[in-house]
């Protein structure tokens, strides 16, 4: 990371908001404040995609995260009985320290890597001119026959899951 | 634009996040939601490295495309499996979940 130029202040506020709200999502004492926290957090990363120039991906990101999952996590919050969501959740306080150094660890064993090979990185993205309408022809073009089978898996999930949660009378 | 290894870094500190959720907690839809987090970290890194590759390639959006979709059915799929857990034990604390332990 070369510090000397003054950080992008778009994505100051994007890391800022998306780690926060990551946060927030597992810390909250709340499981219902937790469901909207995540949704923030993926807004945020769609706020990422969209300055990466693929508003498509930010668009899909909120419709199918923030639109459906996070819409699906609440309803199944309201279908588990609440005394069960809200319960004090996190282990002892040992085990917490030791979830919380292995996942700083990894992460900063991850990002020291990256900084390390930092030099060797792009810091200024090339010159890109991606429509949309050439990710269209990607995937209908080079890539037919996983969108086909992607559909198919989207149809045995959804037919799975209502298997799974019908109440046998 | 800032360079790659910042993308890189916050793809961690998600990941890190999200690890932190699978280790520690017991509820089973925070840990699903610490798992949506470790996808979202893995889905800013595709796009991040399509994106800084000389020139561009759109094969990162279109992995991430396929990983959207995939997390979507694994919500979808994972939530009746609690619905179901919940049913059958009326809890859903994954430490109270051992049926299957001899």
């Amino acid at each position: 990371m070369d510090l000397s130029v003054p950080p992008d202040i778009t994505f100051v506020v994007l890391t800022t908001i998306t780690l926060l709200a990551a946060i927030m999502a597992l810390q909250a004492k709340e499981l219902i404040y937790g469901a909207i926290s995540l949704g923030i957090s993926f807004i945020g990363i769609a706020g990422f995609f969209v300055s990466l120039d693929a508003p498509y991906l930010g668009m899909l990101q909120i419709a199918v995260y923030v639109g459906a999952v996070v819409v699906l996590i609440l309803f199944t919050i309201m279908l588990v009985r609440r005394e069960e969501v809200d319960k004090d959740e996190t282990g002892e306080t040992g085990e917490s320290a030791a979830g919380l150094w292995l996942a700083g660890l990894l992460a900063v064993s991850i990002a020291g890597i990256a900084a390390l090979a930092g030099p060797n990185l792009p810091t200024t993205p090339p010159e890109a001119n991606l429509p949309i309408s050439q990710l269209g022809a990607v995937l209908a073009g080079a890539y037919p026959v996983p969108l086909i089978i992607l559909a198919l898996l989207l149809s045995a999930a959804l037919l799975g899951a209502l298997v799974l949660a019908k109440v046998d009378r | 634009m800032p360079g790659l290894v910042s993308y890189i870094i916050v793809s961690a500190a998600l990941l890190g996040i999200g690890i932190y959720g699978l280790s520690v907690k017991r509820n089973a839809i925070r840990i699903l939601f610490a798992v949506e987090l470790i996808v979202n970290a893995a889905n800013l890194n595709f796009v991040a490295f399509a994106r800084y590759m000389n020139p561009p390639k759109l094969s990162g959006q279109v992995i991430v495309f396929y990983s959207i979709a995939a997390a979507a059915m694994e919500a979808a799929v994972g939530l009746a499996l609690i619905l179901v857990a919940f049913r059958l034990n009326s809890s859903i604390d994954v430490r109270k979940l051992n049926k299957l332990k001899g």
